[in-house]
C-alpha cells in the first residue's frame, strides 16, 4: 500500500463486522428481516463464511445453525430457505456449505435424510440432453445453478451422479469472443457468470478450454481508476465484484494483473466502521452479501488477520482441503 | 452463490435513529405482513386452491416479489384450478413439473388425481365428462378462451412489479412460464401474438435500463420462440440486428447492444445469402462505424471491444463463422493494416488515451499472426515505445504489461527506452 493510501482509509473493522453478523438474527423488529426469509439460509451461509475468515468461527452458536440447516430439508433431499419455503438449488447448495463449513455431514446422515438423497435432488435438477441446471422444478436455467450443483456435489463427493461432460459443453457454449462468460449462449460476458463458469470448469478439471489470455485481460479492465472492480465494460464498480473479478483472475493466475493495494483501499472505504458491514460503495447501506465478498475478496489479496479462502468454493481454504481430503 | 436478492446496491447510508412512532408503524407494517403471509402459507400447505387464495398471493407478492416458494403457489394454483386441466391430446409432462416439490406440498399432478378433489374448483367453465364431438370442441374453444384471459392477466400483474424490481429474477422467470403455458395452451396463432407483445416490453425494460442484462437476455428467449416453428414463426435476424443499430445511436457507450450486434452478424449474413462482395461491404461498413465513434470517444472500452471483434474476424478466422471467409491473406493484411494506421491517426488528437496504445500494440502482433512472421526490429521499437506508454499511463495494470514484456521478448527493448 501507498503511503498515501493508508492515511485515507480504516484498518479492517473486525470487532464490529463480528457484531454486525451476530447481530442480523435479531433484527425481528425490522420489516426487511421479514422481507429477505427467502434468502435465510443463503444469508447465514454469507455470514457465517464471513465469520470463519475473520477468525471468530463460534460467534454464531453451531449446534443451532445445524438445527436450522436441518430445518430446511424437504422429503425430496433439498432445502428451502427456510421452514416453509419450496426446496431450491440455491438454498441446497448453500446448505451444504454451511454443513462443510461446521464438519457437520454426519448430522446430516444421521438426523438429516442424508447426503444420497441431497445428491439426487441436485442431479434431478440436471436437463439430461442439454448438460445445463435448473433451479428448481419449474425449469429456470442459469450458470450460477450448473456451478452451485458442481459446488455441492463435490463437496458432498457425489459429482458423478451428473453428466459431467455435458454441463462443459453447456459451459463452452456460453463462451464469448473477449474471452468472457454470459449466463447462457449468446449473452453478453459478466463477471459473475464468468466466475460460475470457471469455477465450474476448474472443479471439473477442464480450465482447458478456457481462453485465458483473452479472459486474463477482459478481468483487468474491469478496475476502474478508483480502485474497484465493475462487472462489465463501463458500468459502476462495486464491492462484490472484488470477489466475482478477482477469484477468477486466482483461478487462471493472474491477480498480478489489476493493483492489489487500490482494491484493498476501495474495499476498506466501503466499510461502516460503526456499526460494522460492508456497502457496494464508500457510503452506502451495508449487506451481509457485501460483507461477504468484501472480506473474500481481501482474503485473496493477502490482508493480514484473515484467513486463507478458497477460490473456486467461496469457503475457507481449510474447510475445503478437510472436505475434499487434500 | 451470485445471487443479488436482497442485497443492497447504491442506496446511501443514513442514520438509522428511529422515532417512536417510526418504529409502531414498522411493528404495525410487519404484523401485516406475517399474518398475510401465515395465510397464504396455511392454505397452500392446506391445498386450498380457491381464488380468495389466489388473490391472497397476489397480494402478498406486491409486498415481496422475491418471495419465490409464493411464486410456485401461484403456478400451482393456476394449474390446479384457474387453468383448463391439459387435454387428453396435450403432454402431460410439458403441462405439469416432473418432481415432487416438496414433503408438504402436493404435487399438482397427483393434486388432480386424489386429494384435491374435494377442494373448490374456482375454474369459471370446468369441462363436462362425455360430451359429444362438437360440444368438446366448443367446450375446448371455450377453455381456451379462459386460459388466455387467466394468463394475460397474470401477465398484466407482473408488469407493475417488474417496473419496480427490474431485477428480480423471480419475476422474469414466472413471467415466461406463463408464456410458456401459453404455448401449450392456447392455439398457435394467439399465443404468438401474446409473446410479440412480449418484445415491447422488453423494449420498454431496456429503454429505463439499456444494460439491464435480465432485460436482454429476456429479449433473445422471446425472440428465439417467436422465430421457432412452435409459433409459427420465422428469423428476426434483421429486425433485431436493426434494434441493435437504434440502441447504438442512442448512446455508442452501450456495450450490451455492439455485443448482440456481434452475435446477430454471422446469422444474419447467411440468410442473406450475402456473396462475397457484399460481406466485404458489409464489414467496411461496420468498421466505418466503429471508426466514426471511436473519432468522438477513444477512452471508451465499449467501442474498442466491438473493435476487437471486427478485428479478430479478419485475424482469427478458422474453425468458426467469420464476416468475410473469402478474404485472402492479402485482403486480411490490407484491412490491419489499414486498422492500425486509421488508430495510429487518432494519436494526433488523442495522445494520452491508453487504450489506443493497447490497439496499436495488439493489432501490430494481429499483423505479424496473419503473415506468420515475428516483429521486425522496426515493429519492435515501436511495440516497445508503445508497451512503455502504457505502462506510464496504465500503472494499475502494470502485471499484464510485465507479461506482454515477457512474452514478446521485449524486455531489452524497453529498458533502452527508460535510459
Amino acid at each position: 500500500m501507498t503511503d498515501q493510501n493508508v492515511a485515507e482509509e480504516p484498518p479492517l473493522a473486525i470487532s464490529a463486522h463480528v457484531q454486525y453478523i451476530q447481530r442480523l438474527d435479531k433484527r425481528r423488529d425490522e420489516y426487511e428481516y421479514w422481507l429477505t426469509e427467502h434468502l435465510r439460509l443463503n444469508g447465514l451461509y454469507w455470514g457465517l463464511t464471513a465469520l470463519h475468515l475473520l477468525g471468530h468461527p463460534e460467534a454464531i452458536p453451531r449446534a443451532d445453525t445445524i438445527d436450522f440447516v436441518l430445518s430446511c430439508q424437504h422429503e425430496n433431499g433439498g432445502f428451502g430457505a427456510a421452514p416453509g419455503h419450496d426446496a431450491h438449488m440455491l438454498s441446497t447448495v448453500s446448505a451444504v456449505q454451511i454443513l462443510a463449513l461446521l464438519d457437520a455431514f454426519d448430522d446430516l446422515e444421521k438426523r438429516g435424510l442424508g447426503k444420497a438423497r441431497v445428491g439426487e435432488y441436485i442431479a434431478n435438477l440436471q436437463n439430461k440432453s442439454s448438460g445445463t441446471f435448473a433451479g428448481d422444478e419449474w425449469g429456470e436455467q442459469d450458470t450460477r445453478f450448473l456451478y452451485g450443483a458442481f459446488n455441492a456435489l463435490s463437496l458432498l463427493g457425489l459429482l458423478e451422479l451428473v453428466d459431467v461432460d455435458k454441463a462443459v459443453e453447456h459451459i463452452t457454449q456460453c463462451a464469448n469472443f473477449d474471452g468472457g462468460y454470459g449466463v447462457s449462449p449468446g449473452a453478453e460476458s459478466h463477471a459473475g457468470q464468468i466466475f460460475t463458469c470457471l469455477a465450474a470448469l476448474t472443479i471439473a478439471g477442464k480450465q482447458e478450454y478456457v481462453n485465458k489470455a483473452r479472459l486474463g485481460r477482459w478481468l483487468s479492465e474491469r478496475q476502474v481508476a478508483g480502485g474497484g472492480l465493475n462487472g462489465r465494460p463501463e458500468k459502476k464498480e462495486d464491492v462484490c465484484y472484488s470477489w466475482w473479478v478477482l477469484s477468477s483472475l486466482q483461478m487462471i493466475g493472474k491477480t498480478n494483473y489489476i493493483d492489489k493495494d487500490k482494491l484493498v483501499g476501495f474495499i476498506l472505504r466501503c466499510q461502516d466502521t460503526e456499526t460494522g458491514g460492508i456497502s457496494d460503495r464508500p457510503g452506502d447501506v451495508v449487506d451481509v452479501w457485501h460483507t461477504l465478498f468484501g472480506l473474500t475478496g481481501l482474503s485473496l489479496l493477502d490482508y493480514p488477520g484473515l484467513e486463507p479462502v478458497d477460490e473456486v468454493y467461496c469457503l475457507p481454504k481449510s474447510t475445503v482441503d478437510r472436505v475434499l481430503g487434500r | 452463490m451470485a445471487d443479488q436478492g436482497g442485497s443492497q446496491h447504491g442506496i446511501a447510508r443514513t442514520s438509522r435513529v428511529r422515532t417512536e412512532e417510526q418504529k409502531q408503524l414498522e411493528q404495525e407494517k410487519i404484523r401485516k405482513y406475517r399474518e398475510l403471509e401465515e395465510q397464504v402459507r396455511s392454505h397452500v400447505s392446506q391445498n386450498h386452491y380457491t381464488p380468495e387464495v389466489f388473490q391472497l398471493t397476489s397480494r402478498l407478492l406486491k409486498l415481496n416479489p422475491e418471495y419465490y416458494t409464493i411464486w410456485n403457489a401461484r403456478r400451482r394454483l393456476l394449474i390446479s384450478g384457474l387453468l383448463s386441466k391439459p387435454s387428453a391430446g396435450s403432454s402431460p409432462s410439458r403441462a405439469s413439473p416432473s418432481s415432487s416439490p416438496s414433503a408438504t406440498t402436493t404435487t399438482p399432478s397427483a393434486a388432480s388425481s386424489s386429494s384435491l378433489s374435494t377442494a373448490t374448483p374456482p375454474r369459471p367453465a370446468s369441462p363436462t365428462a362425455g360430451t359429444s364431438g362438437t360440444t368438446a370442441e366448443a367446450d375446448e374453444a371455450k377453455d381456451q378462451e379462459s386460459d388466455r384471459d387467466v394468463l394475460k392477466s397474470e401477465l398484466n400483474f407482473t408488469i407493475p412489479l417488474l417496473l419496480d424490481s427490474p431485477k428480480c429474477y423471480w419475476i422474469w422467470s414466472y413471467r415466461l412460464w406463463v408464456l410458456n403455458q401459453a404455448i401449450e395452451r392456447l392455439p398457435t396463432a394467439v399465443a404468438r401474438r401474446i409473446w410479440e407483445e412480449e418484445l415491447g416490453l422488453a423494449s420498454k425494460m431496456l429503454s429505463k435500463d439499456q444494460r439491464n442484462f435480465h432485460a436482454w437476455g429476456y429479449r433473445r428467449h422471446v425472440v428465439t420462440q417467436l422465430e421457432s416453428a412452435e409459433l409459427d414463426g420465422s428469423s428476426m435476424a434483421e429486425a433485431e440486428f436493426e434494434y441493435t443499430d437504434k440502441m447504438i445511436r442512442k448512446d455508442l457507450s452501450n456495450f450490451s447492444a455492439w455485443h448482440s450486434r456481434s452475435k446477430i452478424i454471422p446469422r444474419l449474413l447467411d440468410e442473406r445469402k450475402a456473396d462475397d462482395a457484399a460481406r466485404r461491404a458489409f464489414l467496411d461498413k461496420e468498421l466505418g462505424l466503429i471508426r466514426d465513434a471511436l473519432n468522438v470517444g477513444p477512452e471508451d472500452q465499449s467501442l474498442w471491444y466491438y473493435h476487437r471483434y471486427l478485428m479478430l474476424n479478419l485475424v482469427n478466422f478458422v474453425g468458426h463463422p467469420t464476416i468475410a471467409p473469402a478474404f485472402t491473406q492479402e485482403d486480411r493484411v490490407t484491412y490491419v493494416i489499414r486498422e492500425i494506421e486509421d488508430i495510429r491517426e487518432l494519436l494526433e488528437d488523442y495522445d494520452d488515451v491508453q487504450l489506443i496504445y493497447e490497439a496499436l500494440f495488439d493489432y501490430t502482433l494481429h499483423l505479424c499472426q496473419l503473415e506468420e512472421r515475428q516483429p521486425d526490429p522496426e515493429e519492435r521499437v515501436e511495440l516497445a515505445g508503445w508497451l512503455k506508454k502504457l505502462m506510464v499511463l496504465d500503472p494499475m495494470r502494470s502485471g499484464r504489461w510485465a507479461d506482454l514484456e515477457r512474452d514478446t521478448g521485449l524486455v531489452a527493448e524497453v529498458a533502452a527506452l527508460e535510459r
